[in-house]
Protein backbone atom coordinates (compact mmCIF):
# COMPACT_ATOMS: atom_id res chain seq x y z
CA UNK A 1 0.00 0.00 0.00
CA UNK A 2 1.12 3.66 -0.85
CA UNK A 3 0.03 6.94 -0.08
CA UNK A 4 2.28 8.50 -2.75
CA UNK A 5 0.67 8.12 -5.97
CA UNK A 6 2.02 11.48 -7.28
CA UNK A 7 3.19 14.27 -6.35
CA UNK A 8 -0.16 15.69 -4.48
CA UNK A 9 0.32 12.81 -2.22
CA UNK A 10 3.69 13.50 -1.38
CA UNK A 11 3.25 16.93 -0.08
CA UNK A 12 -0.28 15.71 1.89
CA UNK A 13 1.95 13.35 3.55
CA UNK A 14 4.12 16.28 4.86
CA UNK A 15 0.82 18.32 5.24
CA UNK A 16 -0.76 15.78 7.85
CA UNK A 17 2.65 15.53 9.79
CA UNK A 18 1.92 18.98 10.19
CA UNK A 19 -1.65 19.04 11.29
CA UNK A 20 -2.28 15.93 12.78
CA UNK A 21 -0.68 15.05 16.53
CA UNK A 22 1.25 11.93 15.81
CA UNK A 23 0.81 12.27 12.12
CA UNK A 24 -0.09 9.58 9.92
CA UNK A 25 0.94 5.97 11.40
CA UNK A 26 0.26 2.45 9.52
CA UNK A 27 -0.80 0.25 12.36
CA UNK A 28 1.16 -2.90 11.88
CA UNK A 29 -2.14 -4.79 11.32
CA UNK A 30 -2.52 -6.21 7.52
CA UNK A 31 -5.68 -6.30 6.06
CA UNK A 32 -6.27 -8.41 3.67
CA UNK A 33 -9.30 -7.38 1.13
CA UNK A 34 -9.43 -9.59 -2.09
CA UNK A 35 -12.23 -8.35 -5.14
CA UNK A 36 -12.97 -5.01 -3.03
CA UNK A 37 -13.81 -6.72 0.08
CA UNK A 38 -12.44 -6.95 3.41
CA UNK A 39 -11.77 -10.20 4.45
CA UNK A 40 -9.02 -11.06 7.17
CA UNK A 41 -6.95 -8.89 9.21
CA UNK A 42 -3.62 -10.13 10.88
CA UNK A 43 -1.60 -8.25 13.64
CA UNK A 44 1.73 -8.59 12.43
CA UNK A 45 2.88 -6.88 15.68
CA UNK A 46 1.93 -9.93 17.60
CA UNK A 47 3.71 -11.84 16.01
CA UNK A 48 6.78 -10.15 15.75
CA UNK A 49 6.60 -9.55 18.99
CA UNK A 50 6.43 -12.78 20.10
CA UNK A 51 9.09 -13.72 17.91
CA UNK A 52 11.41 -10.66 18.85
CA UNK A 53 11.26 -11.89 22.62
CA UNK A 54 12.46 -15.68 21.82
CA UNK A 55 15.75 -13.97 20.04
CA UNK A 56 16.45 -10.79 23.04
CA UNK A 57 18.12 -13.42 25.20
CA UNK B 1 -25.56 16.26 18.95
CA UNK B 2 -25.72 19.41 18.71
CA UNK B 3 -27.13 21.62 15.43
CA UNK B 4 -23.14 23.25 14.33
CA UNK B 5 -19.93 23.41 15.81
CA UNK B 6 -17.42 25.81 15.61
CA UNK B 7 -13.81 24.82 13.48
CA UNK B 8 -11.30 27.22 14.57
CA UNK B 9 -8.37 27.28 12.27
CA UNK B 10 -5.86 30.22 13.62
CA UNK B 11 -5.68 32.44 15.82
CA UNK B 12 -4.00 36.22 15.06
CA UNK B 13 -4.20 39.64 15.93
CA UNK B 14 -7.58 41.16 16.47
CA UNK B 15 -7.38 43.69 13.18
CA UNK B 16 -8.31 40.53 11.09
CA UNK B 17 -11.40 41.48 12.13
CA UNK B 18 -11.63 44.62 9.75
CA UNK B 19 -8.75 42.64 7.18
CA UNK B 20 -10.05 39.80 6.46
CA UNK B 21 -11.55 39.76 3.01
CA UNK B 22 -14.69 38.49 2.11
CA UNK B 23 -15.31 35.51 0.69
CA UNK B 24 -12.91 33.02 2.22
CA UNK B 25 -14.41 29.35 2.60
CA UNK B 26 -12.46 26.45 4.39
CA UNK B 27 -13.26 22.84 5.33
CA UNK B 28 -16.69 21.61 3.83
CA UNK B 29 -17.14 24.81 1.71
CA UNK B 30 -17.97 26.18 5.19
CA UNK B 31 -17.91 30.26 4.96
CA UNK B 32 -14.69 31.70 6.77
CA UNK B 33 -15.31 34.47 10.00
CA UNK B 34 -13.66 36.04 12.54
CA UNK B 35 -14.33 36.18 16.13
CA UNK B 36 -12.66 39.27 17.69
CA UNK B 37 -12.26 38.97 21.30
CA UNK B 38 -10.17 41.66 23.10
CA UNK B 39 -6.59 41.75 21.12
CA UNK B 40 -7.12 38.50 19.51
CA UNK B 41 -9.32 37.34 16.77
CA UNK B 42 -9.99 33.69 15.94
CA UNK B 43 -10.29 32.61 12.35
CA UNK B 44 -13.30 29.80 12.46
CA UNK B 45 -16.16 28.45 10.38
CA UNK B 46 -19.06 27.54 11.62
CA UNK B 47 -19.40 23.38 10.20
CA UNK B 48 -22.05 20.63 10.62
CA UNK B 49 -21.26 18.45 13.53
CA UNK B 50 -22.03 14.88 11.52
CA UNK B 51 -18.84 15.34 10.58
CA UNK B 52 -16.99 17.02 13.69
CA UNK B 53 -18.23 15.99 16.23
CA UNK B 54 -16.24 12.84 18.63
CA UNK B 55 -17.75 10.50 17.56
CA UNK B 56 -17.50 10.48 13.94
CA UNK B 57 -14.38 12.18 13.74
CA UNK B 58 -11.70 9.32 14.43
CA UNK B 59 -13.30 7.51 12.14
CA UNK B 60 -12.53 10.35 9.47
CA UNK B 61 -9.34 10.78 10.55
CA UNK B 62 -8.61 7.20 9.09
CA UNK B 63 -10.83 7.80 6.09
CA UNK B 64 -8.05 8.94 3.88
CA UNK B 65 -10.22 10.58 1.27
CA UNK B 66 -11.75 13.06 4.12
CA UNK B 67 -8.27 13.40 5.31
CA UNK B 68 -6.85 14.75 2.17
CA UNK B 69 -10.02 16.70 1.53
CA UNK B 70 -9.99 18.25 5.06
CA UNK B 71 -6.58 19.07 5.47
CA UNK B 72 -6.39 20.69 1.90
CA UNK B 73 -9.32 22.85 2.49
CA UNK B 74 -7.68 23.93 6.09
CA UNK B 75 -4.39 24.42 4.85
CA UNK B 76 -5.59 26.58 1.71
CA UNK B 77 -7.70 28.48 3.93
CA UNK B 78 -4.79 29.02 6.44
CA UNK B 79 -2.06 29.93 3.50
CA UNK B 80 -5.10 32.70 2.26
CA UNK B 81 -4.99 34.24 5.85
CA UNK B 82 -1.15 34.35 6.30
CA UNK B 83 -0.93 36.05 3.56
CA UNK B 84 -2.68 39.19 5.01
CA UNK B 85 -2.05 38.76 9.10
CA UNK B 86 0.63 36.31 10.53
CA UNK B 87 -1.28 33.49 12.20
CA UNK B 88 -1.05 30.61 14.73
CA UNK B 89 -2.35 27.94 12.95
CA UNK B 90 -4.17 25.46 15.01
CA UNK B 91 -4.15 21.55 14.27
CA UNK B 92 -6.58 19.90 11.92
CA UNK B 93 -10.51 19.35 13.32
CA UNK B 94 -9.81 21.39 16.51
CA UNK B 95 -13.61 22.53 17.57
CA UNK B 96 -15.61 24.23 19.86
CA UNK B 97 -19.32 23.87 20.82
CA UNK B 98 -20.33 27.78 20.04
CA UNK B 99 -18.93 31.00 19.41
CA UNK B 100 -18.54 31.52 23.56
CA UNK B 101 -16.55 28.99 23.77
CA UNK B 102 -14.13 30.91 21.46
CA UNK B 103 -14.64 33.67 23.60
CA UNK B 104 -13.34 31.96 26.20
CA UNK B 105 -10.88 30.13 24.65
CA UNK B 106 -8.71 33.35 23.88
CA UNK B 107 -9.90 35.30 27.00
CA UNK B 108 -8.17 32.24 29.09
CA UNK B 109 -5.36 31.08 26.46
CA UNK B 110 -4.49 35.08 25.49
CA UNK B 111 -1.05 34.80 26.61
CA UNK B 112 -0.40 31.79 25.00
CA UNK B 113 -1.57 33.02 21.67
CA UNK B 114 -0.09 36.05 22.01
CA UNK B 115 3.68 34.86 22.97
CA UNK B 116 3.26 32.30 19.50
CA UNK B 117 2.53 34.74 17.44
CA UNK B 118 5.01 37.00 18.77
CA UNK B 119 7.34 33.61 17.71
CA UNK B 120 6.27 33.00 14.63
CA UNK B 121 5.59 36.64 13.57
CA UNK B 122 7.82 37.27 10.39
CA UNK B 123 9.04 34.11 10.12
CA UNK B 124 8.69 30.78 7.93
CA UNK B 125 9.11 27.22 8.35
CA UNK B 126 11.12 25.26 6.17
CA UNK B 127 11.08 21.12 6.41
CA UNK B 128 13.88 18.61 5.26
CA UNK B 129 13.69 15.38 4.54
CA UNK B 130 16.57 13.18 4.63
CA UNK B 131 17.23 9.52 3.08
CA UNK B 132 19.64 7.27 3.80
CA UNK B 133 21.71 6.35 0.70
CA UNK B 134 21.35 2.52 -0.54
CA UNK B 135 24.12 0.27 0.60
CA UNK B 136 26.87 -0.03 -2.27
CA UNK B 137 27.27 -2.84 -3.77
CA UNK B 138 30.16 -4.57 -1.99
CA UNK B 139 31.08 -7.83 -2.51
CA UNK B 140 34.65 -7.06 -1.65
CA UNK B 141 35.29 -10.09 0.95
CA UNK B 142 35.39 -13.28 -1.57
CA UNK B 143 38.93 -13.36 0.79
CA UNK B 144 38.25 -16.90 0.86
CA UNK B 145 39.79 -18.12 4.12
CA UNK B 146 41.07 -21.51 2.52
CA UNK B 147 40.62 -23.11 5.79
CA UNK B 148 37.22 -22.43 6.31
CA UNK B 149 34.65 -25.05 4.40
CA UNK B 150 31.72 -22.92 2.48
CA UNK B 151 29.37 -23.25 5.62
CA UNK B 152 32.05 -21.32 8.06
CA UNK B 153 32.71 -18.74 5.14
CA UNK B 154 28.94 -18.01 4.40
CA UNK B 155 28.23 -17.37 8.06
CA UNK B 156 31.76 -15.09 8.12
CA UNK B 157 30.27 -13.12 4.62
CA UNK B 158 27.37 -12.68 6.72
CA UNK B 159 29.16 -11.26 9.64
CA UNK B 160 31.44 -9.06 7.77
CA UNK B 161 28.04 -7.71 5.65
CA UNK B 162 26.12 -7.15 8.99
CA UNK B 163 29.29 -5.30 10.57
CA UNK B 164 28.94 -3.21 7.49
CA UNK B 165 25.83 -2.27 7.92
CA UNK B 166 26.24 -1.28 11.58
CA UNK B 167 28.93 1.40 10.39
CA UNK B 168 27.15 2.97 7.56
CA UNK B 169 24.48 3.05 10.02
CA UNK B 170 27.15 4.89 11.95
CA UNK B 171 27.72 7.19 9.26
CA UNK B 172 24.26 8.22 8.45
CA UNK B 173 23.35 9.22 11.97
CA UNK B 174 26.94 11.35 12.10
CA UNK B 175 25.65 12.94 8.61
CA UNK B 176 22.59 13.43 10.30
CA UNK B 177 23.32 15.16 13.21
CA UNK B 178 25.48 17.41 11.46
CA UNK B 179 22.86 18.55 9.07
CA UNK B 180 20.85 19.31 11.68
CA UNK B 181 23.16 21.56 13.14
CA UNK B 182 24.00 23.10 10.11
CA UNK B 183 20.67 24.05 9.66
CA UNK B 184 19.61 24.75 13.36
CA UNK B 185 22.46 27.47 13.02
CA UNK B 186 20.57 29.28 10.44
CA UNK B 187 17.53 29.20 11.85
CA UNK B 188 15.67 30.47 15.08
CA UNK B 189 14.11 26.98 16.33
CA UNK B 190 13.79 23.44 14.67
CA UNK B 191 11.34 20.51 15.27
CA UNK B 192 12.10 17.15 14.85
CA UNK B 193 9.02 14.66 13.83
CA UNK B 194 9.39 10.93 13.48
CA UNK B 195 10.52 9.79 9.85
CA UNK B 196 8.10 8.67 7.50
CA UNK B 197 7.23 4.80 7.14
CA UNK B 198 8.40 4.18 3.01
CA UNK B 199 4.93 4.06 1.99
CA UNK B 200 4.17 6.98 3.16
CA UNK B 201 7.45 8.60 1.88
CA UNK B 202 7.07 6.87 -1.53
CA UNK B 203 10.97 6.41 -1.18
CA UNK B 204 12.59 3.27 -0.92
CA UNK B 205 15.53 4.71 1.19
CA UNK B 206 14.81 4.90 4.94
CA UNK B 207 14.15 8.20 5.95
CA UNK B 208 16.55 9.22 8.41
CA UNK B 209 15.29 12.88 9.47
CA UNK B 210 12.02 14.72 9.33
CA UNK B 211 12.86 18.19 10.43
CA UNK B 212 11.17 21.83 10.35
CA UNK B 213 13.04 25.22 10.59
CA UNK B 214 11.53 28.02 11.65
CA UNK B 215 13.66 30.73 10.06
CA UNK B 216 13.40 34.62 9.72
CA UNK B 217 12.30 35.46 6.48
CA UNK B 218 15.36 37.91 6.08
CA UNK B 219 16.79 34.97 6.49
CA UNK B 220 15.49 32.72 3.85
CA UNK B 221 18.30 32.70 1.41
CA UNK B 222 21.25 32.32 3.89
CA UNK B 223 19.11 29.09 5.01
CA UNK B 224 18.31 27.90 1.62
CA UNK B 225 21.84 28.33 0.61
CA UNK B 226 23.19 26.20 3.68
CA UNK B 227 20.74 23.55 2.69
CA UNK B 228 22.05 23.50 -0.83
CA UNK B 229 25.62 23.63 -0.45
CA UNK B 230 25.38 20.48 2.67
CA UNK B 231 26.26 17.79 0.80
CA UNK B 232 27.47 13.97 2.30
CA UNK B 233 28.19 10.21 0.50
CA UNK B 234 25.83 8.61 2.90
CA UNK B 235 22.17 10.59 3.02
CA UNK B 236 20.30 12.89 0.72
CA UNK B 237 18.26 15.66 1.60
CA UNK B 238 15.11 17.71 0.37
CA UNK B 239 13.85 20.93 1.07
CA UNK B 240 10.21 21.51 1.51
CA UNK B 241 8.34 25.38 1.92
CA UNK B 242 7.71 28.25 2.78
CA UNK B 243 5.03 26.52 5.39
CA UNK B 244 2.84 29.01 7.15
CA UNK B 245 4.93 28.13 10.96
CA UNK B 246 2.45 25.38 11.67
CA UNK B 247 5.36 23.33 13.58
CA UNK B 248 6.00 26.01 16.27
CA UNK B 249 2.34 27.45 16.82
CA UNK B 250 1.62 24.54 19.11
CA UNK B 251 0.30 25.16 22.53
CA UNK B 252 0.73 23.35 25.46
CA UNK B 253 -2.68 21.37 25.88
CA UNK B 254 -4.80 22.38 28.49
CA UNK C 1 -3.43 11.04 15.25
CA UNK C 2 -4.21 8.55 11.73
CA UNK C 3 -3.97 5.10 12.18
CA UNK C 4 -3.93 3.77 8.43
CA UNK C 5 -3.49 -0.28 8.51
CA UNK C 6 -1.93 -1.56 5.58
CA UNK C 7 -3.85 -2.63 3.15
CA UNK C 8 -3.52 -5.77 0.70
CA UNK C 9 -6.09 -5.14 -2.07
CA UNK C 10 -5.56 -8.35 -4.09
CA UNK C 11 -7.09 -8.94 -6.83
CA UNK C 12 -8.58 -12.33 -8.85
CA UNK C 13 -5.46 -12.52 -10.68
CA UNK C 14 -2.87 -12.00 -8.95
CA UNK C 15 -4.02 -12.85 -4.86
CA UNK C 16 -1.79 -15.73 -4.87
CA UNK C 17 1.51 -13.62 -5.23
CA UNK C 18 -0.08 -11.06 -3.12
CA UNK C 19 -0.26 -13.69 -0.23
CA UNK C 20 2.89 -15.66 -1.27
CA UNK C 21 4.52 -11.42 -0.73
CA UNK C 22 3.14 -11.18 2.73
CA UNK C 23 3.80 -15.27 3.64
CA UNK C 24 7.44 -14.85 2.23
CA UNK C 25 7.70 -11.56 4.66
CA UNK C 26 7.12 -13.26 7.14
CA UNK C 27 9.52 -16.65 6.23
CA UNK C 28 12.42 -13.61 5.39
CA UNK C 29 12.30 -12.13 8.64
CA UNK C 30 12.57 -15.47 10.58
CA UNK C 31 15.20 -16.35 8.38
CA UNK C 32 17.06 -12.92 8.72
CA UNK C 33 16.36 -13.31 13.03
CA UNK C 34 17.96 -17.32 12.33
CA UNK C 35 20.85 -15.87 11.08
CA UNK C 36 21.64 -13.14 13.69
CA UNK C 37 21.52 -15.58 16.18
CA UNK C 38 23.45 -18.03 14.69
CA UNK C 39 26.30 -14.47 13.61
CA UNK C 40 26.23 -14.40 17.64
CA UNK C 41 26.63 -17.73 18.58
CA UNK C 42 29.40 -18.61 16.15
CA UNK C 43 30.95 -15.48 17.74
CA UNK C 44 30.44 -16.55 21.06
CA UNK C 45 33.08 -19.46 20.46
CA UNK C 46 31.28 -22.43 22.37
CA UNK C 47 30.43 -24.12 19.20
CA UNK C 48 32.76 -27.03 17.57
CA UNK C 49 33.87 -26.21 13.64
CA UNK C 50 31.49 -28.86 12.32
CA UNK C 51 29.08 -27.50 14.05
CA UNK C 52 29.55 -23.50 12.70
CA UNK C 53 29.98 -26.07 8.81
CA UNK C 54 26.39 -27.24 9.55
CA UNK C 55 24.91 -24.42 10.28
CA UNK C 56 26.64 -22.06 7.49
CA UNK C 57 25.36 -24.63 5.09
CA UNK C 58 22.28 -24.89 6.65
CA UNK C 59 21.36 -21.16 6.16
CA UNK C 60 23.10 -20.98 3.01
CA UNK C 61 20.45 -23.63 1.69
CA UNK C 62 17.77 -21.98 3.42
CA UNK C 63 18.79 -18.64 1.45
CA UNK C 64 19.10 -20.41 -1.72
CA UNK C 65 15.31 -21.39 -1.47
CA UNK C 66 14.18 -18.29 -0.48
CA UNK C 67 15.81 -16.51 -3.48
CA UNK C 68 14.18 -19.22 -5.19
CA UNK C 69 10.25 -19.01 -3.76
CA UNK C 70 10.99 -14.83 -4.15
CA UNK C 71 11.82 -15.24 -8.13
CA UNK C 72 9.00 -17.74 -8.54
CA UNK C 73 6.51 -14.98 -7.14
CA UNK C 74 8.23 -12.55 -9.11
CA UNK C 75 9.20 -10.40 -6.23
CA UNK C 76 12.52 -8.60 -5.42
CA UNK C 77 14.54 -9.02 -2.63
CA UNK C 78 12.70 -5.04 -1.47
CA UNK C 79 8.98 -6.32 -2.27
CA UNK C 80 9.74 -8.45 1.12
CA UNK C 81 8.43 -5.57 3.36
CA UNK C 82 5.92 -4.39 5.89
CA UNK C 83 5.44 -1.15 7.98
CA UNK C 84 4.81 -1.96 11.35
CA UNK C 85 4.03 1.52 12.33
CA UNK C 86 6.07 2.20 15.45
CA UNK C 87 7.71 -0.81 15.48
CA UNK C 88 9.20 0.55 11.78
CA UNK C 89 9.89 -1.78 8.97
CA UNK C 90 9.66 -5.39 9.67
CA UNK C 91 13.18 -6.03 7.57
CA UNK C 92 16.15 -3.40 7.55
CA UNK C 93 16.82 -2.43 3.60
CA UNK C 94 17.63 -5.58 1.69
CA UNK C 95 22.08 -5.89 1.40
CA UNK C 96 23.54 -6.38 -1.73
Amino acid sequence: MTLARNDNDLYLIDLLDRLLAGGVVLTGDVTISLAGVDLVQVSLRALISSVATLVDE
Amino acid sequence: MADSLVYLYAVGDAALGESLPPGLTGVDGAPVRVIVEGRLGAVVSTVDPVHFDEETLQGNLEDLTWLAETARAHHALVEAVWRHEPVAPLRLATVYLDDDNIHSLLRQRGAAFTAVLDRIRGRREWGIKAFAHGSEDVDADQSADSNLGPGAAYLLRKRMARERGARAQQDVQEAVADLHRALSAAAAASHLYPPQAPQLSGRREPMVLNAAYLVEESEATTFTNAVQTWHSPHVHHELTGPWVPYSFAMLEES
Amino acid sequence: MSRLPVRLDAEPETVGRDLGRLVLTIVELLRQLMERQAIRRVEAGDLSEETVERLGLGLMRLEEAMDELREYFGLRPEDLNIDLGPLGSLLPPPER
